[in-house]
């Protein structure tokens, strides 16, 4: 029992980072809180299903086309929905999350869903840790949800294009001064979020089937692992990803796995009530007061 | 080099900037004086073009809240639409008042930044030498987080990051404001560095007696109207400019 929530809660823990940090590295860089990205992932899915089932794409050139597809995407919805409304974040919240239901639905309305849509596995087979039978596409997702996050470190404090966007995020009009444009910080925000989002997605269907309701529980996952984790801190949300992606298992395990969704909504409630920061959001707090 | 032609500045219904014209040439230090609210931030974000900006990131929120009118001419060029990345391009570069630097990096990173449109690394490195140069108290904090330098090194950096953008005309807002007397002479002597570089500079103050022996034409303004502007000899025989901009009652 205990060895499986050792082994189990790790697999959850990167899932979960895998799908927030295309979420929250948009939000950390250019401040907009992109709910399209329940949207981006069902979209990922079912275009990499089409590709490889229609088009017969092998599944590699399949999942990197999604991937680019879907950064191309998110640099449109920048470039086409968001700027209209950028600046004022309650309609930037409304237009992103319409969109989101909007992509959601009409999969839905398509005909999409249900069986028969599932995603090939990179590996089949696995091997025992702790006694525990994991499989070779679970320990895949750990593998790149933690190289995606040391390539986003990487990314945002040593290359000059990542420095830029961070720049923009600590200090617009500095940045403006300094010839950083605000937009184009702001689509190249939305593209990496997307791509990210699309990978998550093309890593993670293979393990289940390629469902709607898919797009609403990752939607409500990046939203409950952001708030925890303090919006702005990669530190937080990693912690975020462990704390949430240990409980969630604990408590699938102890009691019935009906409670997942639970878990999520409960974390967003608790933490938007008694530590609206987040969870090591407390020093931030205390500099803005100063 | 710089032509600012009947600027007006409006926020909503509040005048900041009142019909200014002034030329600045290739070469010149000018400064600009005039109390808080005089509209000499307006002034500078509005050449820099961040006035700009704003402007058309309230006109996507629905309104017209900030209007600008005039021309700012730029080497010949109208640059009076134009947004602010495009401006640095051409050679405008603003160092903001109250110094606010990229926090969360570090002094060194800071000052790359500053050069984030010059795509050649050999400029970059060169230019980061000077500034190290001119700033050497620069040098043992490069890699400490701009957030944790004291305000004079903070106006060191800000100054630095605007220098390593390759400015033609360079733009200080304020670079005196709430530094230590010390840390005040070390800018105004990193400003008589600078300006042995050839830039053409552009700068505000409140208190203009540390910044005029190194101005070569003067303007005062108060409440966004051009009331005074002469040669360094002109303004420091007026009476009224002594007591009200360097402290001399007579």
């Amino acid at each position: 029992m205990f060895e499986s929530i050792l082994v189990y809660g790790l697999v959850a823990s990167a899932i979960l980072l895998l799908i927030s940090l295309g979420f929250s590295i948009t939000f950390g860089l250019s401040g907009i809180a992109n709910l399209s990205y329940g949207g981006i992932y069902l979209s990922a899915g079912y275009l990499t299903w089409y590709l490889i089932n229609v088009l017969q794409f092998p599944l590699f050139a399949a999942a990197l086309t999604s991937v680019t597809l879907m950064a191309i995407l998110g640099a449109l919805i920048y470039r086409i929905l968001i700027i209209r409304v950028r600046g004022n974040i309650m309609n930037e919240v409304v237009v992103t999350f319409a969109l989101g239901l909007a992509t959601m639905e009409l999969f839905r309305f398509l005909g999409f869903g249900g069986y028969g849509f599932s995603l090939p596995s990179v590996a089949s087979g696995g091997i025992r840790i702790l006694g525990q039978a994991i499989g070779f596409q679970r320990l895949l997702i750990i593998g790149v949800a933690i190289l995606v996050a040391l390539l986003l470190w990487y990314f945002t404090r040593r290359t000059k294009t990542g420095l830029a966007l961070l720049g923009m995020a600590q200090d617009e009009y500095t940045a403006l001064s300094l010839g950083i444009d605000s937009d184009w910080s702001a689509t190249y925000s939305c593209a990496i979020g997307a791509a990210i989002t699309a990978l998550a997605a093309v890593l993670i269907f293979p393990l289940g089937v390629i469902a709607i309701d898919e797009g609403y529980k990752v939607l409500i996952r990046m939203m409950a692992v952001t708030v925890l984790g303090g919006l702005e801190s990669t530190k937080g949300l990693v912690l975020a990803c462990i704390i949430l992606g240990y409980f969630q298992v604990t408590v699938s395990n102890l009691a019935s796995p009906r409670w997942t969704e639970a878990v999520f909504l409960g974390a967003i409630l608790f933490v938007l009530a008694f530590r609206p920061s987040g969870l090591i959001g407390q020093s931030k707090e205390l500099e803005e007061r100063v | 080099m710089l032509e600012i032609k009947n600027m007006l500045v409006f926020y909503e219904n509040a005048i900041a900037v009142n019909d200014l014209s002034f030329t600045v040439n290739e070469g010149d230090i000018i400064g600009i004086f005039g109390s808080n609210g005089a509209g000499k931030t307006t002034l500078m974000n509005t050449i820099s073009g961040i006035t700009l900006h704003v402007k058309q990131r309230m006109q996507r929120e629905g309104g017209q809240h900030i209007s600008i009118y005039g021309e700012q001419i730029f080497q010949g060029e109208d640059i009076s639409n134009k947004m602010p990345h495009y401006r640095v391009k051409k050679g405008i570069v603003l160092s903001r008042e109250r110094h606010p630097v990229f926090r969360d990096l570090t002094v060194e990173d800071n000052l790359i930044l500053g050069g984030f449109l010059i795509k050649d690394k050999q400029i970059i490195k060169e230019s980061l030498a000077l500034i190290y140069e001119i700033f050497p108290a620069l040098t043992r904090l490069k890699k400490r987080k701009a957030g944790f330098c004291s305000g004079g090194e903070q106006e060191m950096i800000s100054i630095g990051m605007a220098l390593a953008a390759n400015p033609k005309l360079l733009l200080m807002d304020e670079p005196l404001l709430g530094l230590s007397p010390t840390a005040q002479d070390q800018v105004v002597q990193a400003l008589s560095a600078i300006q042995k570089l050839g830039l053409t500079i552009l700068l505000t103050e409140q208190y203009a007696r540390p910044i005029m022996p190194y101005i070569t034409y003067g303007y005062i303004i108060e409440n966004g109207s051009l009331i005074m502007s002469g040669t360094r000899e002109e303004l420091m025989q007026n009476e009224e400019v002594l007591s009200a901009y360097f402290g001399v009652n007579k």
